[in-house]
């Protein structure tokens, strides 16, 4: 019985690492803009979205530049174009919550690429399908399958845009588990096995406005 | 009926058994994601995420390797001493990297458990997957990139559906084996049942999945010239019965079940490696691209080699400490066969419905 056993975890553990460690190889630098209407109601997130050199090279790899090395926000229109589209599969890796609630967000507009110093930065703006006016909204932006590692920027990662001045942000960063812990026991037993496996590299935006 | 219900109800054992995996299986994923660096919760939230599992470890060296590969290609368009470097780090992420999905470790040892294969075979099918694996990378990047100029979008959508073909080519090598090794525990079952029963089963029921039994005497080619005290119907009588020989194994007809599996296995590139390709050939360094290619390729089959060697001695452990030799012992290995063999086929399965989301292909 004991051999049964062993062999049991032995297998076991096989199928788990392999679903377990799996590792990004896309890496994204975010900054975020939490966009508000004049009455303090959310209208929408703006991402600037940078990737990694090697990725990088990897999107622009087979287009046309006039200028060598060198792709105008135009030559990169239909990158961006695909990039918003293929997006939309995966939610735009962000998801929005108002006081609990889930929000929607319309499809991206005023999208674009553009490169500089050999990488690329794709911004586009994700309106939500109802503006809300939470006292608390929470904008998590993640790859669950962490294919992608998205990294808030070190510097201004999030703004908000025209917020009422009494409205508190708070930005918990992937490294920071205080909100993982919370968020493993919410969701992650609920779902398939490893749905939220990257749930735990979640960048989370608390905003407060009381 | 009355004889058919025991190896129903071992069947339904099997079943249960089944199910414990995947629990287990559920229940260490969490164990498991609850002890990953990233996500446990730290006193200090300033300091550098510590590995405190093997898995969590495992990770960060591979994010720190696969990160270091883009720098070094840089270095070395200046600084040829810097592809040395970029072969090292290759290797290394190879290494590091088999650890994880996307490179059939769980096929290769669960066949390998399954098809009673041996380790040196085990080492043999992992090398010459890992240099499929390497090759299809170098095809794809060349063909399509280098040869053809296409966009990542192209060469991204090519990627996915040779990801999809590999899926359903585990899943389809998983029925094979599970149709192979239930038959064949199936007969164990009813080997290791009373006597009278098995001779009731064998007279009354022709059931299809018969082939060794008393009444039949259907033999294999390369059974019919035994003398008919050695033959399987003998064994059966004894109460276990045998696997195929070694001989039986090392025909044609085994390198073919190999091949079988390399196929399997090494149809499907790593992202990373055309990653990789791709930023080498921009850089002006192809051939660097293809050198770390191909020791990504080695680093991988040294971990792979030694998953399967050790797949192959756990259960060799097994079977001795079960006593292979007594009827309970010879059922009990048929079992671990044909769970490897199921293993195969949920796999498979749960990769291509998206089950089990392993290193995805995200064409964006």
């Amino acid at each position: 019985m004991r051999a049964l056993f062993g062999s049991l975890l032995a297998a076991a553990f096989t199928l788990v690492a392999d679903a377990a460690s799996a590792h990004p190889h896309v890496w994204i630098t975010a900054t975020s803009e939490l966009l508000y209407a004049e009455d303090g109601s959310v209208t929408g997130v703006r991402h600037a979205w940078t990737f990694d050199d090697m990725f990088s090279a990897y999107a622009v790899q087979g287009l046309e530049a006039k200028t060598k090395g060198a792709y105008t926000r135009e030559e990169l229109g239909p990158l961006a174009q695909t990039n918003v589209e293929s997006l939309k599969e995966y939610a735009y890796f962000t998801f929005a919550k108002a006081d609990g609630k889930k929000e929607r967000f319309q499809e991206p507009i005023d999208y674009f690429l553009d490169y500089k110093d050999t990488v690329l930065t794709l911004h586009f703006t994700l309106p939500l399908k109802d503006p809300v006016k939470p006292r608390q909204l929470v904008l998590e932006v993640f790859d669950r399958s962490f294919f992608i590692d998205f990294q808030m920027a070190k510097n201004n990662p999030v703004k908000l845009v025209g917020a009422p001045s009494a409205c508190q942000m708070k930005l918990d960063r992937p490294s920071d588990g205080t909100a993982t812990a919370q968020k493993l026991n919410e969701q992650t037993f609920t779902d398939g096995p490893n749905a939220n496996f990257g749930m735990m590299f979640a960048n989370k935006i608390t905003v407060d406005c009381p | 009926m009355k004889p058919h219900r025991p190896p129903l109800g071992r069947g339904l054992l099997a079943c249960a058994a089944a199910l414990l995996v995947i629990g287990v299986t559920d229940a260490a994923l969490h164990d498991l994601l609850a002890q990953n660096p990233f996500g446990a919760p730290k006193l200090a939230p300033a300091a550098e995420p510590e590995a405190s599992s093997l898995v969590g470890w495992l990770l960060a060296k591979q994010s720190e390797f696969y990160r270091q590969m883009s720098s070094t290609i840089r270095a070395a368009k200046s600084d040829g001493s810097a592809v040395w470097t970029l072969l090292f780090i290759s290797f290394a992420y190879g290494i590091f990297h088999a650890a994880g999905p996307g490179h059939g470790k769980a096929v290769i040892a669960s066949y390998l458990v399954a098809n009673r294969e041996t380790a040196r075979r085990g080492i043999a099918l992992s090398f010459a997957s890992a240099l499929m694996q390497s090759l299809v990378a170098i095809l794809i990047v060349g063909i399509s990139a280098w040869i053809l100029n296409a966009t990542a979008r192209t060469m991204c959508k090519a990627e996915g559906a040779i990801e999809i073909a590999s899926y359903g080519l585990i899943a389809l090598f998983g029925l094979r084996l599970v149709w192979a090794k239930g038959l064949t525990f199936v007969r164990a079952l009813q080997a290791a049942q009373p006597m009278p029963a098995v001779a009731g089963v064998a007279h009354h029921h022709h059931d299809h999945s018969h082939h060794h039994d008393a009444q039949d005497h259907h033999h294999d080619q390369a059974h019919a010239h035994r003398h008919p005290g050695h033959d399987h119907v003998h064994d059966e009588h004894r109460g276990h019965s045998h696997g195929p020989t070694p001989s039986e194994l090392a025909g044609p007809g085994g390198w073919r079940r190999g091949i079988a599996a390399i196929l399997t296995v090494g149809i499907r590139p790593c992202s990373g490696a055309i990653l990789v390709l791709v930023f080498a050939l921009a850089q002006g360094l192809v051939w660097a691209g293809i050198a770390a290619t191909f020791l990504m390729g080695l680093g991988t089959a040294i971990t792979v080699a030694a998953i399967a060697v050790l797949a192959v001695s756990a259960k060799g452990v097994a079977g001795r400490l079960s006593g292979a030799g007594d009827g309970g012992g010879a059922l009990f290995m048929r079992g671990i066969e044909f769970g490897a063999a199921a293993l195969v086929l949920l796999f498979g399965a749960g990769l291509l419905f998206g089950y089990i989301a392993a290193e995805r292909t995200t064409c964006f």
